[in-house]
Parts: structure tokens; sequence; C-alpha cells
């Protein structure tokens, strides 16, 4: 048996698929406000980054709580989306808009994870890199959130 | 109601909205854009609203954060409320008898209504806060009020696939 049968045979897949919908309605409300706490601060970055916002504000302070909140929207949105695919999984993976965005999404979390490497100082000695690599993460999410979209539609 | 209805299914069979309905993907597009839009506008009104709680970035003045995010703020509603419309339009009767619909509508004008007792009040007054550290009670509370209301619009829209009917 391979993992994605076992896990459907899973006690937890069970017990999210028979609860009541509304479990599932809860689980994406909590998806959708995951994907704005992480998605709005990274959008605060970038936007101090590019120079298009806070230009007279300390780079350390905007990139530092924005990166600790927009790490509490990644857990939310990745727990709760963890457990809708645990209430189906082969069902998800049988779907191609569930396999580009998780593909992609891989791509924006390797991306995101490269954020908390740069330091203020790197960030103004290599503004172009900073500025594309910011860009590149933000455009991987709002392609991870629109392929999730799809996903009950194909 | 069913003057309502009537009207409500004219809507939906406008060539707007039978485009949209029918066409494959494009419903699923438009509600992608209506989230990206939600995230930047209302995600950056949410990080105002935690600033005037006091949780994110607390030696960031308040004037300065709203003062430099609305423009960013007013582009992502715009996308929000074109793409909501353009939602509406393909599927109006659908919609409208959807309990949780009226609830977004409005806690959508309480939310709106409070914005701008922000934008005329509270923010004219700014230039009088402190610019760092905690602000008073009262600034405090519309930030908690903000929070809340748009918290309830995006729970209550999410719901309206989940609970399509009163009974």
């Amino acid at each position: 048996m391979n993992l994605i049968e076992w896990l459907q045979s899973s006690w937890l897949s069970h017990a999210i698929a028979k609860a009541n919908h509304m479990l599932v309605a809860s689980l994406q409300i909590v998806h959708v406000f995951g994907l704005i706490l992480l998605l709005a601060p990274l959008l605060l970055i970038g936007l101090r980054v590019l120079g298009w916002a806070m230009r007279d504000q300390p780079l350390e302070h905007i990139v530092g709580q924005s990166r600790r909140l927009s790490l509490v929207g990644l857990l939310l949105s990745l727990t709760s989306g963890a457990l809708m695919f645990f209430s189906a999984p082969l069902h998800y993976v049988a779907n191609w808009a569930f396999d580009t965005k998780m593909t992609l999404l891989m791509a924006a979390l390797v991306m995101y994870a490269l954020l908390y490497a740069w330091k203020a100082e790197q960030i103004r000695t290599h503004a172009m890199l900073a500025r594309v690599h910011i860009v590149s993460a933000i455009t991987l999410w709002i392609m991870v959130s629109m392929a999730g979209r799809a996903i009950g539609f194909v | 109601m069913n003057t309502l209805m009537s009207l409500a299914q004219s809507i939906e069979q406008s060539a707007i909205g039978t485009a949209i309905a029918e066409g494959r993907y494009a419903f699923p597009i438009i509600e992608g854009i209506h989230l990206i839009g939600l995230a930047l506008g209302v995600g950056l009104i949410f990080l105002i609203d935690l600033r005037l709680i006091g949780v994110f970035l607390p030696s960031v003045p308040v004037r300065v954060l709203h003062r430099q995010l609305q423009p960013y703020v007013f582009l992502g509603f715009g996308i929000v409320i074109v793409a909501g419309v353009l939602l509406l339009v393909s599927e109006t009767s659908t919609v409208i008898v959807s309990p949780p619909w009226p609830f977004k509508a409005m806690f959508f004008v309480l939310a709106s209504a409070n914005a701008l007792y922000f934008e005329f009040v509270i923010a004219r007054r700014a230039g009088a806060l402190p610019e760092r550290g905690p602000l008073p009670k009262p600034v405090r509370y519309a930030g908690i009020a903000s929070l809340a209301l748009w918290a309830l619009v995006i729970i209550c829209g999410r719901l309206i696939p989940y609970i399509p009917h009163w009974t």
C-alpha cells in the first residue's frame, strides 16, 4: 500500500472527512487568514526594499518585524492546508491544479527560507539582488494562491 | 423576493455574467484575483491595525505607516471590489440566497464606516499621537474593531459556498 493510500485510510483522514462539513469550511477560513498574514508582511518588505514606501524607516525594523509576522501566517496556512489534504489525499493527488500548487509551493518555501539569510546591511549593499529576491518570492506566493483557487474547479 | 430573484437572474444572464459562468477558467481566475487583492488591501489594513494595537512595528509612527501604505490599500480594494462584483454578477441568484451573504454585506458596510472614521477622525489627529510605544486606549480599540470587522467580512465570504440555503 502506498503512502497516499495509507494516509487516506488513517484515523486522522477519516476523522476530518467524516466530521461536519463546517470543519473543512473552518480550515478554509484559517487557510485564507494564513495567506493574508503571510503575504501582507512580504508586500511590506517588498515596498520597503523597492523603495516604494517607508523609505525613511529603518530597514532592520521593517524586515525583522515583517518576517516574524509572516511566519505566523505561513504556519497557519501550512497547518490548515495539511489538514485539508489529509481529509482526502487520493482526491488531491489526482488533481493537476494541486500538483502545480505543490511544485510552486516548494519553490516559494525555498525563496521564503532564503529571505531569512539577508542582513539589513547586505540588503543595502546588494540592493538589486534583494529586490529580485523579494519580487520573486511574492510572485511565487501569488502563483501558489492562484493554483490553490483552481483546485476546486478542475 | 420574487422581484429580487428575477432581477438577480437577469443580472446573471447578462453578457458578462454568462461569459464568466460559462468560461472554463474565468471564475477560478477571478476568485484568485479577489484573494490576492484581499491580501493587499485588507492585509495592509491588518498591518496598520496591528500597529494601532501595539504588536507590530512599534517604533514606526502611525501617521507614517498610514500615509505610506494608503495608495496600496486603495489599489488592493480596487482589485477586490472589481473582482468581487464580477463574481457576484456571474452567480447573483445563488449568492443572494446564501445566509452568510447579507452578513458579509453588513460587516462590509460597518468595516468601511470604521475605516472612514479612522481616515477622517483618528488619522487627522495622528500627529498628536505618541510616535513610539503604546497608543491611547480608544486608538487601540479602533484597531481591534477594524481587525474584527474585516475578519468577519472574510469569514462570511468564505462561508458562502458552504452554507448555500437558510434551511
